[in-house]
């Protein structure tokens, strides 16, 4: 695990944390994420959903993504006085799920998810990759 | 906060006739440990368990896959010949993501370990 972290020339804040693109590394995704949203400034119920948001946009990446020629996906925190904005990055070919499938069905919930935990989700998807990010507004 | 784990064996109910049992599972349920969940419950409906109680009160994160899994194991009950599956939940978050995902319309989600065995005793 590799993190960084400096300041934009806007002030902002920006760390990035580069994890072996494992199911074991959830865990230490969500610990970053926890940790993040909570020195943001979100109260503990926007903090447990942010942090389940993350959980399931690094899911996507190490189920579906692809690594970097160093096995990684790529994670990166955004805070400025408003919002912070994590992103999950992977180097795979993003497949749209099905949104209307059955209630029942064993897979696909995972962006309605996302969608319905933080003010925003955008996905950038590209030839060489997909990131996804998602946005809490500061309460 | 408390890592996952899941009960060796599930408790058979002595009131039942045998094919209602109670797994209980605790910690954080994601897509590390959902091939254990599943693998447990394909084992239950295999040993003929068709009414499951899945006891989620120490159960304090639930994602996707793991919700992909339970909902997974309601199509397998079905093709099994029909079945039951319950779950407890204590933590207000699990609740909230079973009402999300909209899975709480096919599972029934109860609060406390009687009322899901009581529930799943009246069905057949």
């Amino acid at each position: 695990m590799a993190t960084s972290e400096q300041h934009d020339a806007a002030g902002r804040a920006e760390s990035e944390l580069h994890l072996p693109a494992r199911r074991s590394e959830l865990s230490v995704a969500r610990k970053y994420a926890g940790d993040v949203g909570a020195e943001f400034g979100l109260d503990p119920d926007g903090c447990y959903d942010f942090v389940l948001a993350v959980n399931e946009a690094v899911t996507n990446a190490i189920r579906h993504g692809a690594s970097d020629e160093r096995g990684l996906i790529h994670l990166s925190i955004v805070a400025d006085e408003d919002r912070v904005t994590f992103s999950v990055r992977d180097f795979g070919s993003f497949v749209m799920p099905v949104m209307d499938g059955p209630v029942n069905s064993d897979h696909g919930r995972g962006l309605a998810m996302m969608a319905s935990l933080v003010d925003e989700v955008q996905l950038e998807i590209e030839p060489g990759g997909t990131t996804v990010r998602l946005s809490k507004v500061r309460p | 906060m408390r890592s996952f784990y899941i009960g060796d064996n599930f408790e058979e109910d002595d009131s039942s006739d045998g094919d209602l049992a109670v797994l209980m599972m605790g910690g954080e349920l994601d897509y590390e440990v959902s091939p254990q969940i599943r693998a447990r419950l394909v084992g239950a409906i295999k040993d003929g368990r068709r009414r499951l109680v899945l006891d989620l009160s120490d159960v304090t994160f639930i994602d996707s896959t793991a919700i992909g899994v339970l909902a997974g194991t309601v199509v397998k009950l079905d093709e099994a010949g029909g079945g039951s599956l319950a779950v407890v939940c204590a933590h207000e978050k699990v609740v909230q993501i079973f009402e999300i995902t909209g899975l709480d319309s096919v599972i029934a989600v109860h609060s406390t370990r009687e009322e899901a065995v009581s529930a799943l005793s009246f069905v057949r």
